[in-house]
């Protein structure tokens, strides 16, 4: 059990297509605490899924600096942020993203071929992630054999298995059903609870925003407001 | 499981593109392995051919009316520059045995300054000239009298003639032919000879025949007529035959028909290897959004790169293998008779074919891996993360 504060300091991001600047963030400053449950909103091409990304060490900032616990990240080369991420951060996708070929257990192992480990404390740690999102009977079936909540349940056991620090979910309820939408919320409460994930998600529904402690809301590449979420905090101090 | 058995799983993908892909490279592999083959067996064949392109220039009447040994000048003459014919020699029946055994052998003297030129086909080697140069008595023998008499390179061997004056003369043999169409051949100085007669009081120089070599197919035809042209009515008239006509032939006609076939063999693996390559990469382009998983997972570029090219090169390899394996064996442990279609005895493996089809199908099989849609999606750090956030 792991959790980190992350903190972003005065972060931009220019993309480059065609050598034309598209400006996306721009001085963006977010601190979130250890343990922290916070939501990200904001409309369409505002930058959310970037601010992820330069979250989780996938890409880097055209300026400003990003912490993960005691990692800074601009100070780190390519492979050593690909190092990092593969033990201290989980990502979660709308589209799930898991390999169709493989089950769901081989699924959720991957992350562990990155780790010097016996194939038996694997195969337990796979079914720990498994049993925790409630799939511990799914095992073997492959991604077509799932319902889209449970393929995203795989892809949080996946996201979950290597312990990361942070879980960084990316619309992880943007495909789903409410009913769906709320059992993926549900077991993202749990990890931030149980298991004191910080935990940073994107999301278009203030339903789902809603569950987080805090929701921050991006716009013209700059953190326009935040709220914080009285119950959840409340919820969170009581657990 | 192990990131190879990740590696396996993807050719459960999509398994009928990845039998055709297999297939594309299977089938013309093995089409290129035979038809290489094919070109070497003709080039080998028409090199042989080319080695046997010598005109037999004999008296009109028969072989048995002797010539007189200035002709060959006059044979030299025709062609100063040495564009058409590159050597003459003359020969003379010598019909020696082994004293008191019944089977006379093909012996012949033959000029000893052109006859390793003329009948290349000795593959004389340099030491073995130098012998035969050297020593006055020096003689080549076919492989049947060296097994029947027990004779090797070294030995020195005894034989009579049967024609008058029945000399009886001593050789030394600095050579012993494996070529089994000379079998029976048994070669030695036209010099020795000539003074051997002398010495029993008899100058007779002459020849029976002389081998003119040509250096083309067309240079043979020209000088066949102009040979028989120079002597035409004179006491010595002459018939010029070519020793394989058909060999001729066929260089002939064929022409640069093995070019041709190998250029295009060539031509159509390679377009097909592309074709078959540029399916994998179209495969690896969709999963775009998968390798940008690998990498947000923790997979180093370079190992997704690995998962990539290993991925291409099993298809590429495996495929090309399929086709190549099956012909190769056929072709090793049966090779089809030909003998029917001309100079080539039958049609064997050609294990260069067989390697060189493997390197296409490995440079294939990497050029998939590393090619323009393949690489940046796995090492372009926007292309990943574009791929990512397009829910
Ligand atoms: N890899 C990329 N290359 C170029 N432009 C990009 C890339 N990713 C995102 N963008 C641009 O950056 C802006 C923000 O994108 P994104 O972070 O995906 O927004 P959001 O997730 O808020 O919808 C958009 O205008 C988008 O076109
Ligand atoms: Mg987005």
């Amino acid at each position: 059990m792991s959790s980190a504060e992350i903190e972003v300091s005065q972060v931009r991001k220019v993309y480059y297509k065609d050598r034309l600047e598209i400006p996306v963030l721009d001085g963006l400053n977010l601190k979130i605490a250890a343990g922290e449950f916070v939501a990200l909103m904001g409309p369409s091409g505002s930058g959310k899924s970037t601010l992820l990304h330069l979250v989780g060490g996938l890409d880097t900032p055209t300026g400003g600096s990003v912490r993960v616990g005691d990692a800074y990240l601009e100070s780190m080369t390519e492979r050593e942020r690909t190092a990092w991420r593969s033990r201290h951060i989980g990502f979660i996708f709308q589209m799930y993203h898991l390999v169709p070929v493989l089950t769901a257990a081989q699924n959720v192992e991957l992350p562990l071929l990155l780790f010097k480990m016996a194939a038996n404390e694997r195969k337990e740690r796979v079914k720990t992630a498994l049993t925790i999102v409630g799939l511990g009977d799914r095992m073997d079936h492959r991604p077509n054999q799932l319902s889209g909540g449970q393929e995203q349940r795989v892809a949080i056991a996946r996201a979950i298995v290597t312990d990361p620090d942070a879980i960084l979910a990316d619309e992880p309820t943007g495909d789903l059903d409410a009913k769906t939408s709320d059992e993926i919320l549900d077991l993202l409460n749990l990890l931030n609870s149980e298991f004191g994930k910080s935990i940073l998600m994107v999301t278009h529904d203030p339903k789902a925003a809603s569950r987080s402690n805090r929701i921050v809301h991006l716009e013209k590449g700059l953190l326009e407001r935040e709220e914080i979420n009285p119950v959840t905090v409340r919820e969170s101090a009581v657990a | 499981m192990t990131l190879t058995l990740v590696m396996l799983k993807n050719f459960r993908r999509n398994p009928l593109r990845v039998a055709l892909t297999a297939v594309a490279f299977a089938l013309p592999m093995a089409i290129f392995v035979a038809a290489i083959s094919m070109v070497v067996a003709l080039n080998e064949a028409s090199a042989n051919t080319e080695k046997e392109l010598r005109i037999g220039v004999h008296h009109k009447t028969s072989l048995v009316n002797p010539l007189p040994e200035g002709m060959r000048r006059k044979i030299e003459g025709l062609d100063p520059d040495r564009t058409r014919l590159t050597g003459v020699c003359g020969m003379r029946w010598f019909g020696g045995r082994v004293p008191n055994t019944q089977n006379t052998l093909t012996s012949l003297a033959a000029d000893a300054d052109t006859f390793p030129t003329v009948y290349s086909d000795t593959y004389m080697q340099p030491a073995e000239i130098a012998a035969w140069n050297k020593d006055r008595q020096a003689c080549v023998v076919g492989m049947n009298p060296a097994e029947e008499y027990g004779w090797k390179t070294g030995d020195r061997v005894t034989l009579e003639s049967t024609v008058p004056p029945y000399l009886q003369l001593e050789f030394h043999i600095v050579k012993v032919l494996d070529n089994p169409e000379r079998a029976n051949f048994f070669w030695f100085r036209r010099d020795y000879l000539v003074e051997s007669l002398k010495e029993k009081g008899e100058d007779d120089p002459r020849c029976n025949i002389f081998w003119v070599k040509c250096n083309s197919a067309q240079s043979l035809r020209s000088l066949q007529k102009d040979i028989d042209a120079l002597f035409a009515n004179t006491p010595d008239e002459t018939k010029s035959e070519d020793e394989n006509t058909f060999g001729a032939n066929f260089i002939q006609m064929a022409g640069n028909i093995p070019g041709l076939m190998q250029a295009m063999s060539v031509v159509v693996v390679v377009i097909v290897a592309m074709v078959a390559g540029n399916t994998m990469m179209m495969s690896f382009r969709e999963r775009t959004r998968e390798l940008a998983v690998f990498k947000a997972i923790g997979f180093q570029s370079r190992k997704v790169f690995q998962l990539v090219v290993g991925e291409s090169l099993l298809l590429a390899l495996g495929g090309s293998l399929l086709g190549i394996v099956p012909i190769s064996l056929v072709l090793w442990l049966h090779p089809i008779p030909m003998r029917q279609m001309g100079p080539v005895g039958s049609l064997e493996i050609s294990w260069m074919a067989a390697g060189i089809s493997l390197v296409i199908a490995l440079v294939v099989g990497l050029a998939a891996g590393f090619g323009r849609p393949t690489k940046p999606c796995v090492y372009e750090q926007q292309m990943r993360c574009g791929a990512l956030s397009k829910d």
